[in-house]
This record gives C-alpha cells, structure tokens and sequence, in this order.
C-alpha cells in the first residue's frame, strides 16, 4: 500500500494500511467470520463479509489506537444494525480500555433499507462516544472523501473530540440533493460542486472550525494529524457547550443572510479565495493563519 | 440475485504460512469481493460459491471461474464472491488480485 496514493482514491483497508505502523493491523471480526446484514438479502440486494465497516486495533507512532473504516462503495457506507454494532462496539472497547479510538469516515449516515433497526444502531454508537467523552478517551474523525460524513453520521462525527478533514472531505446533515429538493434549485443547486464544496467541502469547516485540522491527501498527511490530536481530548463540560451554542448563534448572525460562499471566506480571513480554492492543506492553514 | 456453487479441479495452492485468508474487491456497483479461504480437506479442488445482483449470467461465470482455476494452482481454496453487477474481466482481475494478496509475505 504506497502512501504515495491519493488517500480520496483509496478503499477502507488500504486507507487503515497505510495509516498504522506498518504490519500492526489486526481485524475484529474478519471477513471469514460472516457477521453480515441478516436484511439486505431479504430486498435481493448483495451483502458483504464486513458489512462496509473494517474494525480493529493497530499501533500508530507506537501507541495503540482502535480504529473502524466504512467503505463508501458498499450501500454508500451506511449504518445498518451489524454495521453500526461493529462501531458501537469498538467506542465501547476503546471506553474500556482507555484506547483512543479513531475513524475513517465514508458514509451518507443510515442504511433506510434497515429502518429503525439502523437508527437505533447509530443512537448507540453517539452513546458510546460520550462514554468515551466523559472518560477523556480521544475520539477523532477523519473525512477524506467526496462521500463524506452526512446524515446520522455527520451528526456522530460531530460528537467527537476532534475531526480532521482533507478538502476532498464533506461534513453535513441533508446531502446536497436532499437541500436541493427541500430548497429549489435556485436556493442550493446541487450540481454545483464548486458552491457543495464551499459550503460543506473541508477548506470551509476548517475556516469555521467545525474541522480542527486539515489534512493533505495522502495517509502520511493524515497520520501526522492523528499524531498530533493522539494525545489530547477536548473535555465535554456545560460550559463549553453553552460557548459552542454562543459561537454557532453568532455564526447564524453573521452568515445566516450571505448566499455568497466566497463572502464567507472573506469574512474569516481568506482575501483571495481562488489562490486559496487551490491551495495546499499546509498553504491553506497558513493562509487562514490557523495551525 | 442469482446464487449456485460449484467446484473446479486445479493444482495444489501451496498457502503462505498464519495465511487463512485473502480479500480483495468491494461490494460496490460494477464491483465485487472475492474471499480465498484455506480450505484443506480437498487440496485438488477450488469450491466456489457466488451470491449476483444480476441472475442469467451463471455460464459466464462458471468460464471466468473455470479458466482461472486451470491458470493458477488454487486447489485447497474455497472462493466465496459477492458480486454487484461485475463484468468477466472485473471478476479475473479480482480473483487474480486476491491471488497475489495470499502470495504477498507480508
């Protein structure tokens, strides 16, 4: 697995190859084991051995971290019940254990096709990241494809001490078409990329914080961030939250009238946004004079 | 979905040592995943089992199956595929890749 490769480009098992110290990978639940979605068969769709989530311990840097990474080809990387069991359980070990635990993040959130069952499941998984929360076990999210984190799990991912994102990375709720088709067209057109990457793409959350790191797009990138965030944990108190709640009502004050992404940029910090649109994870941080 | 199994002679797969299985592929549309597992109770035999999207297409599959089991010694092998809608050409890569996963040392 050469870390020369794109990291947007690459699967969910080359992706935590290429992340960890090399050969320290082992997998729960391998693909032998057949722990498979009991629905999908039942709606003629195929199942995999994994379930579109590969769970597991490795070492990074030395230090011993869980680690889970959906595969966004398979059912667009939705949490169905033994999906969502797979990364309930992993936060509940790695609450356990005191192991940091660490996510590839591929997924358009819930698998409909599982109903509640699927809902539920990623309820459980939030749970267990606050248990880790409330234990100062660092959970950290990594975004790094155009799949991003939506739905139920851009909710989860915004549950986590931290998230790093690559600018391939989207972090949202309701997807772009489902905007689209709630708003019109004119108020959000969703074959736009370059307006769906200013509003949900990775250079925009790191300008408004919502990303506290951004990455490169190749795993040696990405694995010098986890590095970096590997040793802290962001404590979840009342009083943080209530700061957070301040800053998101002044974020709606500020932006909530601007239909200009670019105004947005500007605003926080960013002069010439199309030197910036192709800047580099490094060039872009300096640029927003964020670390 | 279409799903049948079956077995092809092939010569002896001679697996890495800790080896018990190989992956290679995803369940992704056009796409499939191949699993090699060690199988030593018929080491003159791949046993195959496929689970397609896309049913009318079995005799296809017994000739790509057919072909790579009497170009490569995968005989103590059970192959088990999940496919979503995979060309023949997708399907040899895939079992040639997983292949050279086992073969791989590391």
């Amino acid at each position: 697995m050469s870390s020369a490769q794109l990291f947007h480009e690459q699967t969910a098992r080359q992706r935590l190859a290429s992340l960890v110290d090399p050969g320290s990978f082992t997998e729960f639940l391998p693909p032998p084991e057949r722990v498979m979605s009991p629905y999908l068969p039942q709606l003629d769709i195929p199942v995999s051995f994994d379930d579109g989530l590969v769970i597991g311990r490795a070492k990074i840097g030395g230090k011993t971290v869980y680690l889970a990474a959906q595969v966004g080809q398979f059912v667009g990387g939705s949490v169905g019940e033994v999906h969502g069991a797979k990364l309930t359980g992993i936060l509940k070990a790695a609450a356990r254990d005191g192991i940091p635990c660490v996510f590839i993040v591929e997924s358009g959130g819930v698998r409909l096709h599982e109903g509640s069952s699927g809902e539920i499941a990623i309820s459980e998984a939030m749970r267990a990241v606050f248990e880790c929360r409330a234990k100062r076990v660092p959970t950290i999210a990594v975004i790094g494809s155009d799949i991003g984190a939506y739905g139920g799990m851009g909710i989860l991912t915004t549950c986590c001490d931290f998230r790093i994102m690559t600018e391939h990375g989207r972090l949202g709720i309701s997807g772009p078409i489902v905007i689209e088709k709630w708003m019109g067209k004119q108020a959000y057109d969703s074959s736009n990329r370059a307006l769906v990457w200013k509003t949900s793409g990775g250079k925009t959350k790191f300008l408004l914080g919502d990303a506290d790191m951004l990455a490169g797009d190749d795993a040696a990138s990405v694995t010098a961030a986890i590095k970096k965030l590997l040793a802290k944990s962001s404590p979840l108190t009342l009083k943080g939250l209530k700061a957070r709640q301040q800053e998101l009502e002044k974020r709606l004050k500020t932006f909530g009238k601007t239909s200009d992404p670019d105004a947005i940029w500007n605003a926080l910090g960013i002069k010439n946004v199309a030197e910036a649109s192709l800047a580099s994870a490094t060039e872009f941080a300096a640029l927003a004079k964020k670390k | 979905m279409e799903k049948f199994d079956k077995t092809f002679p092939s010569k002896p797969l001679a697996w890495p040592r800790g080896k018990q299985w190989a992956l290679a592929g995803v369940v992704g549309s056009g796409n499939l995943e191949v699993l090699f597992e060690r199988n030593p109770k018929a080491p003159g035999k791949m046993d195959c089992h496929v689970e397609s999207s896309i049913p009318g297409y079995k005799d296809s599959w017994l000739a790509a199956l057919g072909d790579f089991a009497a170009n490569y010694p995968v005989g103590g092998t059970k192959v088990t595929i999940h496919d979503q809608g995979a060309d023949p050409i997708v399907v040899t890569f895939r079992l040639r890749q997983a292949y050279d996963h086992l073969k791989k040392t590391s």
